[in-house]
C-alpha cells in the first residue's frame, strides 16, 4: 500500500480507495499498473475498471466524491531481467554503517537477498559466481539534487526546461513534464555508480514546484524512469534568487520572501480545508442526505494549492534551498507555524553553525564538499560542513551534485568531505560516510525502504568499485540496478548511450556512458 | 558551463556585437593614454618597485619591449621575468629550510625517494638523498610524507573576484556594454588579500595566473602570474598573457556566428599590425572606429608572438582554425577547453601549442563539444601535447584547491602519474615563460614548495606545509577560522562572535 498511502492527495481520506472515483485517480492514463507497487493484488483489474470509467463523469453522484487524481503520469518502470548472482570476495559497505571485509552479496529477482561475510553467505542454487575480489560495493549512489533532464546536454534554449521563472509561485509546475530522457548526462552517471536521483525545478521561485524521483535507468518515456512509489517532493528557495528574480514585481527582498511564503501557506491551508469539508459534506450527503438532494458540489482544483496542499498533509516532501544558517531557523519556524515538515535542506552551506538544531529538528542538509562563493550566501562555506552535520547525535548529511559533472563522482565529493572531517577528529570512515550518498539520501527522499542500503528485501541497486571509492582513482565497474547489470565498465555492450549520441562524427570513439 | 547551480543560470552576462569605441576614446592622445597606464602600472607594483631591483616597466611601450626581449629568447626570458619575484621576495628570517627525508618529486627528474630539499634565501639550495641540512636551519622530518614544487593554476580570475554574483566584489570581466577589451589589465584591479588566495593556498596553490574574463570583445584583456602569498609584491609577472573566447563563445560577441568570431579576430590581429607598424600614420587615417586604440596596443606583443594568446576553443574545426591562425601570423598560442582537442592532438604537437583543459569534462554540453571524453588529457599526453588543467567547476578561482583531484581523475581515465603532476607544476611555468623559475625542484629555482601528507592526487590528502618564495605560509584561512568558531555549538558565556578569528 506504500503508493497508495504515499500519494493520497492531502491525505485526510485514505478510504477513498475503495471507491471508483481514486481507482480512477490512481491508474488514470497508466499503461501499466505494476501490481507490486501498487501493492493491490487486484491492480490489473481495477486498472481495467479504471480506464473503462475513464470518460465518465468524475462528479457523478454514483461515483463517489471528486477526487483530484494523484497519480496522474504513474511509472511504467519495470526492472530489467536479472540473474540470480552472488558478488563473492569484496569489501562491503552496506550503508547501515556496517563494513563487512571479504564479503558477498546475494542478488535474486531483483532484491538484495542476503549480504554478509563471504564464508556466511547461503549461495542459493544455480547462483551465478562473480569474483569481486578486491573490489568494493556499495548501494547505488543516489543523488538527491540533480537538474539532468531538465538543463540537459546539449544545454541550449531549446532545451533549458529547469526554470519556470516567470512568478515566486510556480508550485503548479512539475519538473518530470520538462526531464528529456535523452540527455547524455544520465549515462554518464550511471558509470559514476548513480542508479537513483531527484530532478529539481527552481531555483528562481519561492516555490519551484514538483520534483521527480528517477531510476536511472535508459527509457523513452518519463514515466519509464520513475521511481515505483516513490512520493512527491517540491522545490522552495530561500534568498538571493527569488529576491533577485522578480525585483519589479516582488519579493524583492527577504522579507518578502517570506511574506509570499506565508500568504500561500494561508491559501493552500484554506484550499485543503475547502476539499475536506466537502468530503464530509459528500459523506454526510450519502448517509443522511434527502434523496432528490443535490449531491454537494467539489471545490475548483488550483494546481498551484493543490501540491501545497499536498506537503500541509505530509503527502509531498519539502526541498528547501537554503544557504544561510539564519535564514533556515525561520523556515523551521515557518514550517512549525503551518504545520507542515522540511524534508532537506540543499546547497546548505550554513548548516555547520546550526547543525545541532538541524538533528534536534530531524532534517538533513545536503551539501557540497567545497564549492562556495558564488554569491554572498555561499560565502561561509567550510570543507568540515559535512562532517560537522554528520557528527550531531541524528545529524543527516547528504552529498548532492546540482552538476551533470558533479554527480559522476559523488563518491570523490564525499571522500574529501570524510577526509576533512577526520582530520579535525570526527571519527567518520567510509562505512559510515557511505551513507551520505546513499541512505540518507533515501531517507531524505521517503524511499528508504526500497533502496539506499545493501539490506535483504531492498531494490538490488548495487555498486562493484574497481577499488575503494573514496579513492580519486576509483571508478564504477558494474552497476546494478534492481538486479539488472546495466553497466558494465569492461563491456562497451553494457555502455548505454542516448539517442542524440547516436551517428553523431566521431560516435565510433566517444559517447556514451563510462566516457 | 553550464547549470551549475540552478542560479547560474544569472551568471551568464549577454555580450552580443562588436565593441564600437567612441571616437574621442579613439582620439585621446597616447602620451596621455601611456602616461595613464605607467601610473597604474607604477601603483599596483609598487611594493614589488620598492623592494629595489625590480624593473617595472615606465610605460605600454617599455612592457612591450620588455616583452618582446623576454619571450623572443625564452631563456633570457625565465632569467628576466622571475628576477622581478626573486627581487620581490623576502629572504626567509629564520634562514634556510631543510625538508628531510620525504619522497621529492622534482618534476625535473626521477622522484628521489627517502630525499632532502634544502630551501636558502627564498631559493633552492640543494635537492637529493642524504644531504646534511645546513647548521641552524629549521629542519622539517617528511618521513613518509611527499614533497613537490607548488602547484600552478594555469587560469582563473584569481585575485580578481571575491564572490561571483556580488559586482563590486567581483572585477573578472566588465559588463556588457563596455567598449575595451584586450587593453584590461589584471594587475590594476588585483588583490592580494582576497580570502580566496589563502583558502586556495592551503590546497597547495602556489602560483598562478590571475586572467580577466571577456566582456563584449572577444579579449578579456591581459593576465598576470601572482604567487599566493597574499602579499602585496605577488605579481611574478605582470602580462603574462592576453585571453580571448572564441568557438561558440567568440561567436556570440561577433554576430552569433563562428565565421564572424575568426574575421573579427583576424581584423584585429591585421589592425594591429597596422598600428604597431605606424601608430602616428594609423592614428591620423580615415579608419573605422571600430577598433579601440588601447586594445591594439595591448595585442601588440601577441601579434608579435611575445606574449602567449590564450584562446578558449572548443570543435575541432575551430582549433584546426587555431593552428591555421597560429602559423599564418606567427602567434604564440594556448587553448583553453579544447573539449575536441584530443581528435587533433597530432597537429596540436607538430603546432607546438598547449592545451589547458578541464579533464572532467565529457558531456556534448554543446554541439562543439561533442567528443569530450575524459580520456582527452591521456590522449593528448600520448600524443605529445603539453598539458595543463584548469576547473571550471565549483567556480573556477574559488576552488583551484581541486586541481589536483582533476589530475587524479585525468590518471584513472590514462595519464601518466607523473604528467599529471607535470601539469599541475611545471608545464604552466613553461607556458608563461617562467620555467627556469618554478614548477620543478632544481638548484637555482624559487623556492614554491608543497609537503603532502600522502599521495597528492589523492582526495584525502591535504598539504602539511606550503613554502612560496621559501616563506612557509599560513595554512589557516577564513574557511578554517569559521570552522574553528563554530566547532563547539554549544552556548558559551558568550556568543560566538567572540570565539576565533581574534
Amino acid at each position: 500500500m506504500q503508493k497508495n498511502e504515499r500519494l493520497n492527495g492531502f491525505g485526510a481520506r485514505r478510504a477513498g480507495f475503495t471507491t471508483l472515483a481514486a481507482l480512477l485517480a490512481l491508474a488514470a492514463c497508466g499503461p501499466r499498473q505494476d501490481a507490486d507497487q501498487s501493492g493491490e493484488d487486484a491492480g490489473a483489474t481495477q486498472t481495467a475498471a479504471a480506464q473503462d470509467a475513464g470518460a465518465a463523469e468524475q462528479s457523478r453522484a454514483d461515483d463517489g466524491p471528486v477526487r483530484p487524481p494523484l497519480d496522474p503520469y504513474p511509472s511504467t518502470y519495470e526492472p530489467y531481467p536479472s540473474e540470480t548472482i552472488v558478488l563473492t570476495g569484496a569489501t562491503i559497505l552496506t550503508g547501515t554503517g556496517a563494513r563487512i571485509d571479504n564479503g558477498a552479496v546475494v542478488l535474486a529477482d531483483g532484491k538484495i537477498a542476503a549480504v554478509g561475510a563471504a564464508a556466511d553467505v547461503e549461495v542459493p542454487d544455480g547462483a551465478a559466481t562473480v569474483d569481486a575480489n578486491g573490489k568494493w560495493i556499495t548501494p547505488g549512489v543516489i543523488d538527491i539534487h540533480s537538474h539532468l533532464g531538465n538543463y540537459p546536454s546539449p544545454s541550449t534554449d531549446s532545451t533549458s526546461d529547469g526554470n519556470e521563472a516567470t512568478s515566486p509561485n510556480t508550485a503548479e509546475v512539475w519538473t518530470e513534464h520538462s526531464v528529456w530522457p535523452q540527455d547524455a548526462g544520465f549515462t554518464r552517471a550511471i558509470a559514476g555508480g548513480v542508479t537513483t536521483l531527484q530532478i529539481l525545478p527552481g531555483s528562481a521561485n519561492l516555490f519551484g514546484g514538483r520534483a521527480a524521483i528517477l531510476k536511472n535507468v535508459p527509457s523513452r518515456t518519463v514515466q519509464g524512469m520513475k521511481f515505483p512509489g516513490a512520493p512527491y517532493g517540491m522545490k522552495m528557495a530561500c534568498g538571493e534568487n527569488p529576491k533577485r528574480v522578480y525585483e519589479n514585481s516582488g519579493p524583492a527582498t527577504r522579507m518578502a520572501n517570506f511574506s509570499h511564503y506565508r500568504a500561500a501557506w494561508i491559501d493552500a491551508a484554506e484550499y485543503k480545508k475547502s476539499w475536506e469539508d466537502y468530503w464530509a459534506d459528500y459523506a454526510e450527503w450519502e448517509e443522511n442526505g434527502e434523496e432528490d438532494e443535490d449531491a454537494p458540489k467539489a471545490p475548483s482544483r488550483d494546481l498551484k494549492k493543490e501540491t501545497l496542499a499536498g506537503v500541509l498533509s505530509g503527502d509531498i516532501r519539502v526541498n528547501m534551498h537554503c544557504y544561510r544558517a539564519d535564514e533556515m531557523a525561520f523556515v523551521l519556524d515557518m514550517a512549525r507555524e503551518f504545520g507542515y515538515k522540511v524534508a532537506t535542506f540543499h546547497h546548505a552551506i550554513e548548516a555547520y553553525k546550526i547543525a545541532d538544531y538541524l538533528a534536534e529538528e530531524g532534517v538533513c542538509a545536503a551539501v557540497w564538499s567545497d564549492w562556495w562563493g558564488f554569491k554572498l550566501e555561499a560565502y561561509d562555506t567550510v570543507l568540515e560542513n559535512a562532517a560537522l552535520v554528520h557528527a550531531q547525535p541524528n545529524g543527516c548529511a547528504i552529498i548532492h551534485s546540482d552538476s551533470d559533472i558533479g554527480i559522476q563522482r559523488l563518491n570523490q565529493e564525499t571522500a574529501k568531505a570524510m577526509g576533512d572531517g577526520r582530520r579535525i577528529g570526527i571519527d567518520i570512515t567510509p562505512k559510515d560516510a557511505i551513507a551520505w550518498i546513499t541512505a540518507n539520501p533515501a531517507k531524505a527522499m521517503g524511499i528508504d525502504d526500497q533502496t539506499g542500503t545493501l539490506e535483504p528485501g531492498k531494490m538490488a541497486d548495487v555498486v562493484v568499485w574497481d577499488r575503494n571509492p573514496f579513492s580519486v582513482y576509483a571508478k564504477a565497474e558494474r552497476v546494478y540496478i534492481d538486479g539488472a547489470l546495466l553497466f558494465d565498465r569492461n563491456d562497451p555492450s553494457l555502455s548505454p548511450r542516448v539517442d542524440f549520441e547516436i551517428g553523431q562524427e566521431g560516435n565510433d570513439f566517444t559517447g556514451g556512458a563510462g566516457q | 558551463m553550464k547549470h551549475i547551480l540552478s542560479g547560474a543560470v544569472f551568471l551568464i552576462v549577454g555580450g552580443f556585437g562588436i565593441a564600437a569605441v567612441s571616437a574621442q576614446e579613439a582620439e585621446t592622445p597616447e602620451t596621455e593614454t601611456a602616461a595613464q597606464e605607467a601610473e597604474a602600472t607604477a601603483a599596483t607594483t609598487e611594493a614589488a618597485a620598492a623592494s629595489a631591483t625590480a624593473n617595472e616597466p615606465a610605460s605600454e611601450e617599455a612592457t612591450d619591449a620588455a616583452d618582446d626581449t623576454a619571450d623572443a629568447a625564452p631563456a633570457a626570458a625565465d632569467e628576466a621575468a622571475p628576477a622581478q619575484t626573486a627581487a620581490a621576495a623576502p629572504v626567509s628570517a629564520s634562514g634556510s629550510v631543510a625538508i628531510m627525508n620525504g619522497t621529492v618529486h622534482t618534476i625535473s627528474g626521477a622522484a628521489i625517494e627517502n630525499g632532502d630539499v634544502i630551501i636558502r634565501d627564498g631559493r633552492i639550495a640543494a635537492v637529493g638523498a642524504n644531504l646534511e641540512a645546513p647548521l641552524g636551519a629549521e629542519v622539517i622530518d617528511a618521513t613518509g610524507k611527499i614533497v613537490t614544487p607548488g602547484l600552478f593554476a594555469p587560469i582563473s580570475s584569481i585575485g580578481l573576484q571575491e564572490l561571483g554574483l556580488d559586482r563590486e566584489a567581483n572585477d573578472a570581466g566588465p559588463r556588457t556594454g563596455f567598449p575595451l577589451g584586450a587593453a584590461l589589465d589584471a594587475q590594476d584591479a588585483f588583490d592580494p588579500s582576497t580570502t580566496l588566495i589563502a583558502i586556495n593556498r592551503t590546497g597547495g596553490i602556489t602560483r598562478g595566473l590571475s586572467a580577466p574574463e571577456a566582456g563584449d570583445t572577444l579579449f578579456g584583456g591581459r593576465a598576470a602570474v601572482i604567487d599566493f602569498s597574499g602579499e602585496a609584491s605577488s605579481i611574478t609577472k605582470p602580462r603574462a598573457a592576453q585571453t580571448a573566447e572564441m568557438g561558440y563563445a567568440g561567436a556570440r560577441r561577433a554576430g552569433d556566428t563562428r565565421m564572424g568570431a575568426w574575421a573579427v579576430l583576424r581584423e584585429y590581429l591585421d589592425e594591429t599590425a597596422a598600428y604597431a607598424a605606424n601608430p602616428t600614420g594609423y592614428l591620423t587615417r580615415a579608419r573605422e572606429d571600430r577598433f579601440a586604440i588601447a586594445d591594439l596596443k595591448a595585442l601588440a606583443p601577441v601579434v608579435r608572438g611575445t606574449q602567449p594568446l590564450l584562446v578558449s576553443v572548443n570543435s575541432a574545426p575551430d582549433i584546426r582554425n587555431l593552428i591555421r591562425l597560429k602559423n599564418a601570423y606567427r602567434l604564440n598560442v594556448i587553448i583553453v577547453g579544447g573539449s575536441e582537442a584530443w581528435t587533433v592532438a597530432d597537429e596540436l604537437a607538430a603546432a607546438n601549442i598547449p592545451v589547458i583543459l578541464d579533464p572532467l569534462f565529457n558531456l556534448p554540453a554543446q554541439f562543439e563539444d561533442i567528443a569530450a571524453t575524459q580520456a582527452a588529457a591521456g590522449r593528448l599526453h600520448e600524443a605529445g601535447v603539453d598539458i595543463a588543467f584548469y576547473n571550471p567547476q565549483g567556480f573556477g578561482a574559488h576552488n583551484l584547491r581541486a586541481l589536483p583531484q582533476l589530475a587524479g581523475n585525468a590518471v584513472a581515465y590514462g595519464l601518466d602519474y607523473d604528467a599529471a603532476l607535470e601539469a599541475l607544476t611545471l608545464t604552466p611555468a613553461e607556458m608563461f615563460g617562467l620555467s627556469s623559475q618554478l614548477g620543478s625542484i632544481e638548484i637555482g629555482k624559487i623556492a614554491d614548495i608543497v609537503i603532502w601528507d600522502g599521495d597528492p592526487l589523492e582526495l584525502t590528502t591535504r598539504p602539511e606545509a606550503v613554502f612560496i618564495n621559501g616563506e612557509a605560509q599560513s595554512l589557516e584561512n577564513r574557511q578554517t577560522k569559521l570552522r574553528d568558531r563554530y566547532r563547539d555549538l554549544t552556548r558559551g558565556d558568550l556568543p560566538h562572535a567572540y570565539r576565533g578569528g581574534q
